[in-house]
């Protein structure tokens, strides 16, 4: 299994997040030890199983259509770091 | 430590008898906190002036005649993962740090609802990714068996404070057995109910088709009294079981379990399991035996494959589940950006940590296109192959025993260089969780040093009570004293 | 060298449920921003989504009234992009297992035979809104729109030409709205409409590089940012850079009236879609498509062919009386009042959608009440007013929304049809027009027409101009 620095660099873009290079090695060597270790199902036959069936059990609830109010708008939005009025302010974005 | 232990069954009794009262009660467990959790450091939030009041509003149910919950003034303690409306709730991430939810987790009504008192939030791992409780960003949790080991995770605070008497009973939450392990490397029983039978409302999500709620406890008793509580169908959660529950489970313990047919896999007794371990797991086959169980050795070819399946469905859960925390509505946000992209992107890399980013990258590569198939498709097939087996060996057994994990509590800061061997320790619970059955850890012996040994008892599909019924007669004939 | 255009649409209708796909916050408009939400639209931590059984049910309306099959097994998915409108950086959406596959439309425009195959139709939220201030550093959120049920119905590049792209969105928002599966307001974004554009040389059997056309607001836009693309595509083709065509997305500028290239959300494009642990399979029954079938409403071509047959309409008046569900019921109930088709029709196709086409306003905002214009049409036909007139008290009606007998009493506008007071008119202008009257009486009959103006003026517009006539002939 060999994974490339490069393509953990632009898995870390996907995810949003930034590494130095050091642990940009550190990332790749561990999704090799990782991904190593999966591939010992290999030897399993998953070829016919498959995941479009669903048992009865595990179909979906789902509500009906009414509403619903959750009142307390101040306490909903207390975390926000910065409001304008009722809406959530955040730096300019360009689109 | 013992003595002055009481059960949250005792506590419900003694409140509902009047022979003591909840504000008692609940001033004399914080005090117990405030004298041991600066050692332990199984605490991140304490409610006292919460608690206190809910346990005067129990008091005046109690005094006016009116009815009460079967939790009525139990002291318990929830992990930092499950929303508690106006209390902080971090996940013991600095990306949380002053998070406060405006809603209670479905499970924190269902205990209030039984007037059980909230006393604090406790430490975990971040996110619940980890076995050791050493990931949050907060404090390390102590194993109060020995303060130089760790609790486990990643409910550790859950299970040390259950463990050093600070509260009768806890929450916490497994994903890959992040109650069973703890609960073994603390000495106390955990147990992880089947998926869905316990809402995942207000629970932050990890592993969404992994994660489900469960109780620890001194006493078997207690873990049945608490699911009793929180189970229940929830219109909040659409995976929450929808079919008919067990009405009462400290009914019918006491029940003997002559004739009990027991698998266990060989599977579990392979390479890198502690030999001490090894030991006590085969007494406790010897014990259920003499309680007249029928124990016979089978094959469980998948379970020592599913490692590497659970942590890919994991942490690719977890990377979709996680990309929320972006600095913009709630969380942390990064001093220095210039514009909005970087805000997301420098709030998220300064404020998770190493486990939980190394998960998150783990995750979306096996999501990202072109591995797809190769990962996440191939972790499921694997999934539903394992679920099969599972299904054919509960064909002809009530339940699966083994031990609940391989090694004993590690010392704090031992394994933390290498995430292989941590992921290791979980190798025995995490099937669990990829089949969605239900399982429960019980102490069943000590190492010769003096550590507790875990043994994990897993169950069919909503098959509760006969966990609850083996686990409990056992317990009854070892006698365990920790 | 001749050039095809090959066009696909990718439509977004809001549901028209009274809740949240995934929550019980309200899908109305809200005057305030955030005020429709709750944790679970917002995406706070520890919270789930609940499917909206009615989103179920109008995205297996749609695909019925579509010619779609209906797939009894399906799953919801994530898809997984960063942006602030989007709460829980997933979109719940459908992938690989749409709730809808394999329909069509059929139409004729310009006098081809057109067939539009639906790929497929699939349920998903919306996202909430953006707003970024002009003279300030920020951008404001409004999640009041995040979690509105969508459907997307993606149809095959089977779209020939600007103007058949616009009959299939016309048809289609037709459908829909008549089937109450979504109200279908573009000005609103309650419909909207992305579009792929490519082009190849007449007879080519591959696809040109296609381009997707975003921020379409309207059915005039939707034509000219096809037509500007066009025309940029062929140029570019015709001078030998078609090289310069690449597979982006270009947003249309309604203001300066062209397209320009999107900049795109972030550099790497990977939605990394995969099964949405939080909710379960839903399951279809047969039985639930076909009672949904079986309670379809009357759809357009049907109620086209029936005002053709019913009503004797022309092919043409029905098919824009039904291309706009509100202004066809508003006809047939005018005629339920007892009006006759043909002057109901003659109204609607005229006056009414003159005025509004003025105005710029869209049949749902008729106050009007169809028993007035039944009322209407009826003291016409009495001879109560004029025609003339009655367009006055048309306008008046559709305005204030007023009965047609306080409008004609409040104006004044009822004919003099009293035989008694015509009389006594004529009589007065034979009299003071001698000449007049000598002219005609020595054959210049045109002196007639002078006498009945003269009467007219005399009774300031109000009297019955037949009437005059009549009179006037017997006094000759």
């Amino acid at each position: 299994m060999k994974i490339s620095r490069e393509d953990v660099a632009y898995i870390a873009k996907l995810a949003k997040l930034r590494f130095s290079d050091e642990e940009l090695d550190r990332l790749t060597r561990e999704f090799e030890t990782i991904l190593t270790h999966f591939h010992s199902i290999d030897r399993m036959d998953l070829e016919n199983v498959d995941l479009d069936k669903v048992p009865v059990d595990q179909q979906s609830v789902v509500r009906s259509d009414e509403k619903t109010v959750f009142e307390d708008k101040k306490k909903l939005f207390n975390n926000a770091k910065s409001m304008r009025e009722t809406y959530i302010q955040v730096p300019k974005i360009i689109e | 430590m013992q003595s002055d232990y009481m059960s949250a069954w005792d506590i419900s009794k003694g409140i509902a008898e009047k022979k003591f009262s909840a504000v008692e009660i609940v001033e004399s467990h914080i005090k117990r906190i405030k004298e041991r959790d600066g050692e332990i450091g199984a605490f991140l939030t304490l409610c006292e002036d919460e608690a206190l009041a809910q346990a005067r509003e129990v008091d005046e149910k109690i005094s006016g005649g009116r009815p009460v919950g079967r939790l009525a003034g139990v002291p318990a303690a929830i992990k930092d993962n499950m929303c508690t409306d106006g209390i902080r709730t971090t996940c013991a991430s600095k990306m949380l740090e002053d998070f406060i939810p405006p809603y209670n987790a479905t499970v924190v009504e269902r205990l209030l609802d039984e007037d059980a008192v909230i006393i604090g939030k406790t430490n975990m791992d971040e996110f619940a990714m980890g076995s050791s409780t050493e990931n949050s960003a907060f404090r390390i949790t102590k194993n109060p068996r020995d303060i130089t080991r760790v609790p486990g995770g990643s409910s550790g605070g859950s299970a040390a404070a259950v463990a050093a008497d600070m509260v009768p009973v806890t929450l916490g939450s497994d994903t890959g057995g992040s109650i069973r392990q703890p609960a073994a490397f603390c000495g106390v029983v955990g147990l992880k109910p089947t998926y869905g039978l316990v809402s995942r409302y207000g629970l932050i999500a990890f592993g969404s088709s992994l994660d489900q709620i469960g109780p620890f406890s001194k006493t078997v008793l207690d873990s049945a009294l608490m699911l009793e509580a929180i189970q229940g169908k929830d219109e909040r959660d659409s995976t929450s079981y929808r079919g008919e529950y067990q009405k009462s489970y400290t009914d019918s313990l006491g029940k003997d379990i002559k004739g009990m047919r027991i698998a266990v896999p060989k599977e579990f007794f392979m390479d890198g399991l502690d030999d001490e371990i090894a030991a006590s797991v085969q007494e406790s086959i010897k014990c259920f035996e003499g309680l007249g169980a029928k124990v016979d050795e089978i094959s469980l070819p998948a379970a020592g494959d599913g490692l590497s399946a659970y942590y890919i469905i994991s942490s690719a859960e977890a990377s979709s589940n996680l990309a929320r925390y972006d600095g913009i509505r709630y969380g942390y946000r990064a001093k220095d950006y210039t514009n909005i992209d970087e805000l997301m992107e420098m709030s998220r890399s300064e404020a998770f940590g190493t486990e939980v980013k190394r998960r998150i990258m783990l995750g979306t590569y096996a999501l990202s296109s072109g591995y797809y198939d190769e990962y996440y498709n191939r972790a499921q097939k694997f999934r539903k192959v394992l679920k099969g087996q599972f299904e054919d060996v509960f064909r002809s057994y009530d339940l699966i025993l083994g031990p609940t994990s391989p090694v004993l509590p590690f010392k704090i800061g031992e394994r933390n260089s290498d995430p292989l061997q941590m992921y290791l320790a979980d190798v025995y619970t995490i099937i669990v969780n990829l089949v969605g059955v239900p399982a429960i850890s019980i102490p069943c012996g000590r190492s010769t040093e003096g550590l507790p040994v875990g043994l994990q008892l897993i169950g069919p599909h909503y098959g509760e009570l006969r966990i609850l019924q083996a686990a409990h007669a056992f317990e009854q004939e070892i006698k365990l004293e920790l | 060298m001749n050039f095809e255009t090959v066009i696909g649409l990718e439509i977004h209708a809001e549901l028209y449920t009274k809740s949240k796909i995934f929550c019980g916050c309200s899908t109305k408009f809200a005057s305030k921003p955030n005020e429709n939400t709750c944790p679970v639209c917002i995406g706070l931590p520890g919270t789930l989504p609940v499917l909206n059984e009615e989103v179920v049910r109008l995205a297996v309306k749609a695909g019925t009234a579509l010619n779609c099959r209906i797939n009894n097994v399906n799953k919801l998915d994530r898809k997984n992009y960063f942006y602030p409108d989007l709460p829980k950086a997933y979109q719940i959406s459908q992938y690989d297992l749409p709730m809808c596959s394999g329909g069509h439309v059929e139409f004729e425009c310009e006098e081809r035979h057109v067939r539009v195959r639906i790929n497929r139709i699939h349920i998903e939220e919306d996202a909430g809104k953006l707003i970024h201030l002009e003279e300030e550093p920020f951008s404001l959120i409004d999640y009041n729109r995040t979690g509105i049920p969508l459907i997307e119905i993606v149809s095959e590049p089977d779209i020939r030409s600007p103007l058949e792209a616009v009959t299939y969105l016309r048809i289609l928002k037709s459908i829909l709205e008549y089937g109450e599966i979504s109200d279908c307001r573009m000005e609103q974004g309650s419909l909207r409409c992305d579009a792929n554009i490519s082009v190849r040389p007449v007879g080519q059997k591959e696809y040109g590089t296609k381009v997707e056309l975003k921020n379409i607001n309207s059915f005039r836009e939707l034509q000219k940012a096809l037509e500007k693309e066009e025309k940029r595509q062929i140029e570019l083709y015709r001078f030998g850079e078609g090289h310069k065509i690449v597979q982006e997305t270009r947003r249309w500028d309604s203001g300066k009236g062209r397209t320009v290239p999107m900049r795109s959300k972030g550099e790497a494009h990977d939605y990394r879609y995969f099964p949405e642990p939080d909710l379960m399979p839903v399951i279809i029954k047969e039985s639930t498509v076909d009672e949904i079938r079986g309670s379809l409403p009357e759809m357009p071509y049907e109620k086209a062919a029936r005002f053709v047959e019913e009503y004797r309409l022309g092919e043409g008046e029905a098919e824009i009386l039904v291309g706009d569900k509100k202004l066809s019921e508003f006809f047939e109930s005018t005629i339920r009042e007892g009006a006759s088709p043909k002057a109901a029709a003659n109204w609607v196709l005229g006056e009414l959608l003159r005025i509004m086409n003025e105005a710029d306003l869209s049949s749902a905002d008729i106050t009007m009440k169809p028993a007035y214009l039944h009322r209407l049409i009826s003291l016409v036909e009495s001879g109560t007013i004029s025609n003339t007139a009655a367009k006055e008290v048309f306008k008046e009606m559709f305005e204030s929304g007023g009965t047609p007998e306080d409008i004609v009493e409040k104006k004044g506008l009822s004919q003099i049809s009293s035989k008694k007071d015509l009389e006594i008119l004529v009589k007065k202008v034979l009299e003071d027009n001698p000449k007049s009257v000598e002219d005609y009486r020595n054959g210049k009959t045109q002196a007639a027409g002078y006498l009945v103006g003269q009467v007219m003026k005399a009774s300031q517009g109000k009297a019955n101009p037949q009437m005059v006539r009549d009179l006037l002939m017997r006094e000759l």
